[in-house]
């Protein structure tokens, strides 16, 4: 079975059409989807502007890391539970959709900066804590991860444009 | 209240230059809907925080002054980038939205969030002693409230 035929298969699920279907549900997810992505790339953006050093400079790297990264995980995980149902009943249309693939081409993205940063960098994060300017390698994850998600803010608004 | 005596001053907005320049190109909407997202991101991330902190839910040892002080700035560039922006969607197509009943919650939200931000809000987070209080925790929610309340209005607008 092709990929296609398999979002086929998954927008004609009962659940999916109905979603698509639903002049309230339709748009109270897509209200959720919003919102959790203000309040997750909200809260990450402010990781990285701690790891660039032009924020929050008198707390602790990892007081952020500790505190407020959780937050973001959050928000994270009910904006991709909405965005899944927004995809599902609509997936052949995302599926063709060229700003949709960049958009998941760029979640992984920042998936695979993350993963990088927390297993490099980060595990020597005592020696640099409370330095107001973090290493190099800290600062350019940071860096990185607000261009992304600025990227993925701008490829899923143009999903929507079929441009 | 009628808001007709408002619809000549639409129409002038409908019809600035500025609105038809970008109603006549493709991109541009869209473009300014993302610098408008960017502006939202900052603004409500940032105020997450600082409600989450009113709950004693992030750093709960350092002062609730000392966190929102720090991110007072962002909130309010975030607050300007997404007024500005908005402004410019407004004027591309202003007689829908003033016809639009989400369009007009989401302006009743805004000012009351504002008016919040300025007086009871600042008034908690600037006595520390305060935070803790079941008063702090209903400042953080209400706040909470209003500012995701004029993000929810503000996604409605579309599918009216």
């Amino acid at each position: 079975m092709s990929f296609l035929h398999f979002f086929e298969w998954l927008q004609n699920t009962g659940w999916a059409s109905a979603l698509r279907e639903s002049s309230l549900v339709f748009p109270i997810v897509e209200g959720i989807h919003l919102l959790a992505l203000s309040a997750s790339v909200g809260a990450i953006a402010i990781c990285d502007l701690r790891l660039l050093g032009v924020l929050m400079k008198r707390e602790p790297v990892s007081t952020l890391m500790k505190h407020v990264w959780p937050w973001s995980l959050a928000g994270y995980a009910v904006m991709f539970a909405s965005g899944s149902l927004l995809f599902a009943s609509e997936a052949v249309k995302c599926y063709g959709n060229g700003w949709f693939r960049l958009k998941v081409f760029l979640l992984l993205l920042a998936g695979v900066n993350a993963a990088i940063f927390h297993l490099t960098v980060y595990k020597s994060v005592a020696g640099w804590d409370v330095s107001a300017t973090p290493p190099f390698r800290a600062r350019l994850a940071g860096g990185f991860s607000l261009f992304i998600w600025a990227l993925v803010i701008a490829a899923g608004r143009t999903t929507a444009y079929n441009l | 209240m009628s808001l007709a005596p408002l619809l000549p001053f639409v129409e002038w907005c409908q019809n600035t230059w500025v609105g038809g320049i970008i109603r006549g190109s493709t991109w541009l909407f869209p473009a300014i809907e993302t610098v408008h997202l960017f502006g939202l991101t900052l603004l409500l991330g940032t105020t997450f925080i600082v409600d989450l902190r009113l709950f004693g839910l992030v750093m709960p040892r350092q002062r609730a002054s000392l966190i929102a002080g720090d991110l007072a700035p962002w909130t309010w560039a975030g607050l300007i980038v997404s007024v500005l922006t908005g402004v410019l969607l407004f004027l591309t197509e202003a007689m829908k939205c003033f016809q639009n009943d989400a369009f007009r919650a989401k302006m009743v939200l805004l000012v009351l969030a504002m008016v919040f931000q300025v007086t009871v809000f600042r008034k908690v987070i600037a006595e520390d002693a305060r935070v803790g209080s079941i008063w702090g925790k209903l400042t953080g929610l209400l706040s909470l409230l209003l500012w995701f309340g004029v993000g929810a209005a503000g996604r409605v607008i579309g599918f009216l």
